[in-house]
């Protein structure tokens, strides 16, 4: 379950039927085409979002997508806030966002990390598109700014931001406006005219004033819209026109406050109250009303109270959710303040039940908090959390505990380990310890006064306490500590807690990966799988798959490996039709395989798959994985540089996860320069990561130590100097006793492979056969090619040595083969050949059409133009439309030769 | 958690243009509220920190009532933020 949108705040307000035109600035907005950021600046009642709904109802049929985002307070968490205003951007654009927003949910990113990928997404999305941000000022803050600043710094020509506000946002306008970019819209310009104001009260409003009454309407409200709209509600049906305006222009009082209350005045008593009561509604629809006023109707109401104009806003097409006009429910919360004293706590008391039956848990503890009754606040939080937690919400209770007394939280033990569950996830560790040990004191002598909404929870409680000291150990990077608690907790779990159980198998599998015990590794990751199975957990399952796949393959299991991935496939693509997240990361891991057995169109196909089955297929690490994987394929090819580039990529979008890092993309890049002569920053990598040829190994940092042998070896070939040749032997000698030591077979046979290389290169190629054949031999049952045929023309001539003296080696004449048919540099193939129409479609990438352009040039959808590009890229290796056309340069394809 | 190290509320003087009526006092959370002759009204009261300051600013803000001036009272020599 993903978390609830409120739907509402990505719908265009519906316009009045009738509105004033405003040319003048409907000019000035249509100019935001040209640049960055429109700002729509001005205190509250100017009709900022009527100005800028009227503009996009009348520039309509322009090709662009609009995207909504009507902010609310609760807005200023950045997690949520962008999770509405990417799902805005795929309300507008079908499955733009889709990668950007699974990252963000998996809340395991940093902002900035996902605003990169939403640009890169942004940047393939043809047509223009207009985010318009609505009220940004409830969200605006320092949590928000930095991530507004980094969209606006790197946002594609084509994305343009509206924002609407009553206070300027803290972005660099003065640098913006200086730059020409940023066009602005603000309270001077907003004020009605006296021609506006005369067009308004007397065609809109159907008011038929003299002149002289306009202009003393206009002089005492000073174009303020919001004031005249009310002034025009007060004279409805009035005889007494003339004296009414002689008493409002007068006077110095508040006239928003004076209007209200006359229109007010106006109403039948029910209508009044119905104001009052509903005005702590930050959302009205009938029922809910119904169950605050405690009586009947309230759906009538709200549609007579449209009707009449009076005070609502329309949130849907279907009339079934309302909110009033902010400025106005201001003034009506001071009548029920003043007014109705005590009784503010009831309506809040009976919104927040509502809310909870309804299950829009956020909105009953606002108004339960809103109440005063932390009792009700503490118990909604307490059954909420489970729910919070899966979807990654830990803010949202890390905000609401704040607001309930230490007291209340201390008596409920349930609640308190959701806290602790949520100060894990956001990193503070410091006071889980003392906490665990609070509750662990309460269930020992439980108090009269100990309070437990979710019984389940309780039940979970002696299991749950044990699987945060394991993920305290791991965080502690104390293994032994981990392994222990996480068995206590596997104890102590109630017999159907699976996900528990789950979750701490899954954290003895972390530490005893990190500790290089790979087979206990891999039999708790494998409990873990079981306990995600039985609770049903299948997106999980995908996630382990990646780790129990990556254990196997440094085990020099292929085949086992392969079965992983394709096992884990068909749980993820078996359900019912829907692809669940990490489907497309089994695809990647799978390409994985493929490559090393030289499969390369196999593997290319599995990248491309899961660039096909779209990003919300993908787990957080796809996008530097991808890469990775895309760059193996293209070092096959022959193509050091295209590799590269890709892995420049891939560091620039790496995520971390819990596992052990034991293939650092700066490490494979660092082994491509030395593959390509480019020692010098390869030794800076080396001497980045403070390694020497002296270190202490070990498993952690296995694969960085086998990368400076490959780079001193590679030094040593080209430039024949130094001692480098009998430093990488010595260091090559330790990796492979620790490698056999682990039983780590995937890593025996690469240093073995090295050790070969390295005795060729000294001239000892009769010394070099020994190491080489005991690699192949751990090789063949696995059906290894490219850990033999990356090496090049060397290895080229070790295997036909081989081959002279053990003839009847297949194996081993398939590799010489294979090494016959790689390509030694300048790629000028593609392993899975673009198609005619694609061809087609690359040339068009390379004029200056836009997306709707290059549709109707070919006669296609949009929708079709994206696969074709989305395919285009994923068989170019490439991911936006510039790098493609200069990629299609490169390799001289048809497309690039007609231009 | 309440920012307390500060030390105790300041008493502030805010004035706005316009008349609000004395309805307003709840809602600017117990602030009194004056009307002045020349058409602006003080709202004057302790604060408890800057937050609540802002807090009371952005009311003023809300209901679209221009600021004309934020005082603290009891300095020596008073203080004028705007």
């Amino acid at each position: 379950m993903e978390s609830p949108l409120v739907e509402t705040k990505l719908y265009i307000p519906r316009l009045r039927r009738s509105l004033v035109a405003r040319p003048r600035l409907s000019e000035r907005l249509s100019r935001g085409s040209e640049a960055r950021l429109t700002l729509v600046s001005a205190p509250a009642g100017f009709g900022k979002t009527t100005l800028l709904t009227a503009w996009l109802a009348a520039s309509a049929d322009e090709p662009r997508s609009v995207a909504w985002l009507s902010l609310e307070e609760s807005d200023s968490q950045p997690g949520l806030f962008w999770t509405y205003a990417i799902s805005a951007l795929q309300t507008a654009v079908p499955g733009a966002g889709a990668g950007s927003l699974a990252l963000l949910r998996s809340g395991q990113a940093p902002i900035e990390t996902v605003l990169a990928i939403l640009v890169n997404e942004l940047s393939a999305v043809p047509n223009e598109i207009q985010l318009v941000l609505d009220d940004y000022h409830l969200a605006d803050g320092p949590d928000i700014e930095a991530g507004m600043v980094f969209l606006l710094e790197h946002l594609p020509p084509h994305v343009h931001l509206v924002i609407s506000s009553r206070a300027d946002p803290a972005l660099p306008l003065a640098r913006l406006r200086a730059r020409g970019e940023l066009v602005e819209v603000r309270a001077a310009e907003l004020r009605f005219t006296l021609d506006e104001a005369t067009d308004y009260l007397n065609e809109v409003a159907g008011l038929d004033l003299t002149a002289n009454d306009i202009a003393a309407l206009e002089g005492r409200t000073e174009g303020w819209i919001a004031a005249l709209q009310l002034a025009a509600l007060s004279m409805r049906g009035r005889t007494d026109v003339a004296s009414f305006i002689a008493g409002f222009a007068g006077g110095d009082r508040y006239i928003v406050d004076y209007l209200v209350e006359e229109v007010l005045r106006r109403q039948p008593g029910n209508v009044q109250s119905f104001l009052i009561q509903t005005s702590i509604l930050d959302r009205l629809t009938g029922p809910l009303c119904d169950a605050v006023t405690a009586q009947d109707g309230g759906k009538a109401m709200l549609e007579s109270l449209d009707r009449a104009n009076l005070f609502v806003v329309p949130l849907d097409d279907s009339r079934r959710w309302y909110r009033y006009h902010h400025l106005f429910a201001d003034v009506l919360r001071t009548h029920l303040l003043d007014e109705r004293t005590g009784e503010a706590a009831d309506l809040h008391r009976r919104a927040s039940q509502w809310h909870d039956e309804n299950g829009e848990p956020p909105a009953a503890v606002r108004h339960a908090l809103s109440a005063g009754d932390v009792e009700r606040a503490a118990g909604l939080v307490e059954l909420a959390i489970p729910a919070l937690l899966r979807n990654r919400q830990e803010a949202t209770i890390r905000r609401w505990l704040d607001l309930l007394p230490d007291e209340v939280v201390r008596v409920r033990p349930v609640l308190a380990i959701g806290l602790v569950g949520a100060l894990m996830s956001g990193g503070e560790f410091e006071s889980v310890e003392g906490r665990l040990r609070d509750i662990e004191d309460l269930l020992g002598k439980p108090r009269a006064d100990m309070v437990v909404a979710d019984e389940d929870g309780l039940l979970r409680l002696p299991g749950a306490i044990q699987m945060y000291r394991a993920a305290l150990a791991l965080v502690r990077g104390d293994a032994p500590a981990t392994i222990r608690h996480a068995q206590l907790a596997v104890d102590r779990t109630a017999p159907d807690d699976h996900l528990t159980r789950a979750g701490a198998a899954a954290l003895s599998g972390l530490a005893h990966w990190g500790s290089g015990d790979l087979e206990a590794a891999h039999r708790a990751y494998s409990a873990s799988v079981e306990g995600l199975r039985r609770a049903g957990n299948i997106s999980d399952i995908l996630g382990c798959s990646i780790a129990l796949a990556d254990i196997r393959i440094t085990q020099g299991r292929l085949g086992d490996a392969v079965r992983t991935y394709e096992h884990a496939l068909q749980l993820g693509s078996g359900s019912g039709g829907t692809v669940l997240r990490g489907t497309a990361d089994m695809h990647v891991g799978l390409s994985q395989l493929a490559c090393e057995r030289n499969d390369l169109a196999a593997a290319t196909q599995h990248l491309l798959r899961s660039q096909e089955l779209g990003e919300q297929t993908w787990l957080p690490q796809n996008p530097y994985r991808w890469r990775v994987s895309t760059a193996r394929i293209l070092q096959a090819q022959g193509d050091l540089d295209g590799a590269l580039h890709l892995l420049d990529e891939a560091q620039r979008v790496y995520m971390g996860d819990f596992s052990p890092n034991v293939r650092p993309v700066p490490a494979a890049r660092a082994r491509l320069l030395a593959a390509k002569g480019q020692f010098a920053e390869a030794l800076s990598w080396v001497r980045e990561q403070g390694l020497s040829v002296g270190d202490e190994v070990s498993y952690l940092r296995e694969f960085e130590h086998i990368t400076l042998a490959r780079i001193l070896l590679s030094q040593y070939t080209a430039q024949r100097t130094g001692a480098s040749a009998a430093e990488a032997a010595r260091l090559l000698e330790r990796l492979l006793t620790a490698a056999e030591t682990g039983e780590r077979t995937g890593s025996v046979i690469e240093i073995l492979v090295l050790q070969a290389l390295t005795q060729h290169a000294r001239g000892d190629t009769a010394g070099a056969l020994a190491p080489l054949e005991r690699a192949l031999t751990l090789a063949e049952p696995e059906a290894y090619v490219r850990v033999f045929v990356d090496e090049g023309p060397p290895m080229q001539v070790l295997l036909k040595a081989v081959a002279k003296q053990r003839s009847s080696w297949n194996y081993v004449r398939r590799l010489i083969d294979a090494c016959g048919s790689t390509p030694v540099s300048s790629p000028t193939r593609l392993v899975d050949p673009l198609s005619e129409r694609e061809l087609e479609v690359l040339r068009l990438l390379g004029t200056d059409l836009d997306g709707p352009a290059i549709a109707r040039e070919l006669v296609v959808s949009l929708n079709t133009l994206r696969t074709h590009t989305k395919n285009i890229y994923a068989k170019l290796g490439v991911n936006s439309r510039r790098a493609a056309v200069r990629r299609a340069a490169e390799l001289d394809l048809p497309a690039h030769r007609s231009r | 958690m309440s920012d307390t190290s500060a030390g105790h509320s300041r008493r502030y003087e805010i004035r706005i243009q316009g008349h609000l009526p004395s309805r307003w006092t709840t809602w600017f959370d117990g602030m009194s509220l004056t009307a002045e002759s020349d058409g602006t009204t003080v709202l004057e009261g302790p604060v408890l920190d800057q937050a609540a300051l802002h807090g009371l600013l952005h009311k003023v803000r809300d209901i679209g009532l221009p600021l004309l001036s934020v005082t603290q009272l009891d300095t020596d020599t008073p203080r004028r933020l705007t």
